[in-house]
C-alpha cells in the first residue's frame, strides 16, 4: 500500500508532475502498484521506487478553469472517466438536489483539459427504475463532452421487473442481462452485470451464463492485453455483511489471472476504496448522488447525511489516464467541491 | 342482400364491445399478489416503500422477503415461499394499526409521510429490532 508519511513527502513527489512526463520508466508492474488513495482525490503512480503523484484540484487554475501555468499532464493515448450511483429521484435529506449533484459531475468532466474518450456510468442510474428519473439522467448526461456512454445497471435500475426496461433503453447489442465487452486503443473492457441475480445478504451474483461468456470473450486475448472491468457492486469483499461483494466473483476473476493488468472499477458503496491483489487492481468510485458510511461504522448501509457544507467533498468523479506504450493507467478520485469552486470562479 | 345486413349488424356490435373493453382503464401495474398494500398502487410508490422503508429501514436487500425463480436466481416478486414475506405482511398491519389506534392517523397508508410510527421507528437500519452486528 501507499502512502504518503508527511506533507514534504507528499510535496517532494508532486513536483514530479512538471517535468519529463514522457520518460517516466512507469511499466505495467508500476501501474499494478499504483494506489489512487481513498478520498482524497490524487493521481498516483509507482514504479522502481520512484513516486508521481498529484491531486485534479492542485491541477486545476479555478481562475481559468484549465490545467494551471506550467504543469504538463502525463502523454496518454487517451483518458476515460467513471462516474457512479447518481440515484436520479432520490430526494431525501442526505441531498435533495442529486440532478444538481450528477451536473456538477459531469461539469468537473467538461472541464478537463482534454474530453475523455468516454464515460463509464457503473449503475444505479436511477433511484425506482422510473422511466422519468431515465429521461432525466439521459437529458443530463448529453452535456457531457465525450464521445459515448457505457452503462452498466445497478440494483436500482432494475427493481420491480429484473431489468426489462433497463435492457430496452441501454442494453442494445448486449448479451444476456445486459453485458458485453468492447475494445478501444488495445484496451479490452468488459461491462459486467451483477444485480439482476441476487444472493442472500444482498451480494452481487454474476450467475453462470455470465461467467461462461467472460470465460470465452477474454479466451483469444493476448495476456499482454490490458483488462478493464467495470460492474456496479463490487468484485471484491469490501464488507459482506452489508452485501457489499459479489458471491461468484472468484469465478470471473479467475479468468482474468493470466493477464498483466487488470483493473476493476466498480460503484455501489457511494465511496473510494482501492485494493491491488495480485494483477489485479479494484477501484470503487463515489456516487454523485450521496454517500454511504465506511464499512461496518454505522448500523446498516444507506443514505448518509453530512453537513451540506461537505457534501460535494463526499461525491465525484473518477477519471482515468491510460498511456499504452508504457503500459500505465492511474486513478484520480475528483471530488464534487473542486468542480462546484471553478464553476463559480469562472461566473 | 338480408344476410350482409346481419354481418354489418355483428360486425358493429363486435366493435363496440371491443371499444368498450379497450375504454376499461389498464391495471396501473402487474402485481399479482399485493396482500396489504393497496392493489393499485403505482410501481413508483411500491419501490419507494421498498426502498425507503424495507431497504434503508431494516438495512436488507430485496432477497431477504423475495424468494429466486425455481430456474434462477433471479427473484419471483409474487412468490410467498419465504416467510419472512409473510412477516413483512405483519409488520405493516401492526404498523398501520399503530398509527391509527396509538396516534389518531386517519387511513394511514404505509410509506405516506404522515405516518408517526414507520419500520425505522423500532428497526433503525436492522433486519431485527435490537440487533447489533
Amino acid at each position: 500500500m501507499l502512502l504518503f508519511n508527511n506533507k514534504k513527502e507528499k510535496m517532494k513527489n508532486e513536483k514530479y508532475i512538471s517535468v519529463n512526463e514522457n520518460d517516466d520508466g512507469i511499466d505495467r508492474a508500476g501501474f499494478l502498484k499504483c494506489m489512487a488513495w481513498a478520498g482524497t482525490g490524487l493521481f498516483c503512480m509507482m514504479s522502481g521506487g520512484v513516486m508521481k503523484s498529484f491531486g485534479m484540484s492542485q491541477l486545476i487554475d479555478k481562475n481559468i478553469g484549465a490545467l494551471k501555468k506550467g504543469l504538463l499532464l502525463p502523454k496518454a493515448d487517451f483518458t476515460f472517466a467513471q462516474i457512479s450511483d447518481s440515484h436520479i429521484g432520490f430526494n431525501k435529506p442526505a441531498n435533495p438536489d442529486v440532478l444538481g449533484t450528477l451536473q456538477a459531475a459531469i461539469g468537473k468532466i467538461n472541464a478537463m483539459p482534454t474530453a475523455p474518450s468516454f464515460i463509464l456510468h457503473t449503475g444505479d442510474l436511477s433511484h425506482l427504475a422510473q422511466a422519468d428519473e431515465f429521461d432525466t439522467l439521459d437529458q443530463a448526461m448529453k452535456s457531457a463532452k465525450t464521445g459515448k456512454i457505457f452503462y452498466v445497471p445497478g440494483e436500482h435500475d432494475v427493481l420491480n421487473d429484473n431489468g426489462k426496461q433497463y435492457l430496452q433503453r441501454y442494453g442494445k447489442d448486449t448479451k444476456g442481462d445486459g453485458w458485453y465487452s468492447f475494445d478501444y486503443k488495445g484496451v479490452h473492457f468488459i461491462g459486467l452485470v451483477n444485480v439482476v441475480n441476487t444472493a442472500e445478504g444482498g451480494l452481487g451474483v454474476l450467475g453462470n451464463e455470465q461467467l461462461e461468456w467472460l470465460e470465452k470473450d477474454v479466451k483469444g486475448l493476448s495476456s499482454s492485453t490490458p483488462i478493464i472491468v467495470f460492474a456496479h457492486i463490487p468484485l471484491w469483499e469490501v464488507y459482506p455483511q452489508w452485501g457489499w461483494g459479489t458471491r461468484d466473483s472468484a469465478q470471473a476473476l479467475s479468468y482474468l489471472k493470466r493477464f498483466g493488468s487488470v483493473s476493476v472499477l466498480n460503484g455501489h458503496i457511494h465511496q473510494t476504496l482501492q485494493k491491488v491483489e495480485g494483477n489485479i487492481t479494484f477501484h470503487t468510485a463515489t456516487s454523485t448522488a450521496f454517500p454511504q458510511p465506511q464499512p461496518g461504522t454505522a448500523p446498516a448501509a444507506g443514505p448518509m447525511k453530512v453537513p451540506a457544507e461537505q457534501l460535494r467533498s463526499l461525491l465525484g468523479v473518477t477519471s482515468v489516464h491510460y498511456v499504452e506504450h508504457n503500459h500505465t493507467l492511474a486513478i484520480t478520485d475528483t471530488p464534487l467541491i473542486a468542480a462546484k469552486e471553478t464553476k463559480m470562479e469562472n461566473q | 342482400m338480408q344476410v350482409s345486413r346481419k354481418y354489418g349488424v355483428l360486425i358493429g356490435m363486435a366493435i363496440v364491445v371491443i371499444a368498450g373493453i379497450a375504454a376499461v382503464p389498464a391495471p396501473s401495474n402487474e402485481y399479482k399478489n399485493l396482500k396489504v398494500l393497496p392493489k393499485d398502487i403505482s410501481t413508483k410508490d411500491l419501490s419507494r416503500i421498498m426502498i425507503d422503508e424495507f431497504e434503508d429501514g431494516l438495512g436488507v436487500s430485496c432477497g431477504f422477503c423475495h424468494a429466486e425463480e425455481k430456474d434462477s436466481h433471479k427473484l419471483d416478486y409474487a412468490s410467498d415461499e419465504k416467510p419472512e414475506k409473510e412477516i413483512a405482511r405483519l409488520m405493516m398491519k401492526m404498523t398501520l394499526d399503530v398509527n391509527e389506534k396509538y396516534f389518531q392517523v386517519p387511513h394511514p397508508l404505509i410509506g405516506d409521510s404522515v405516518l408517526s410510527i414507520k419500520c425505522m421507528t423500532c428497526h433503525k437500519g436492522q433486519p431485527r429490532p435490537g440487533e447489533t452486528e
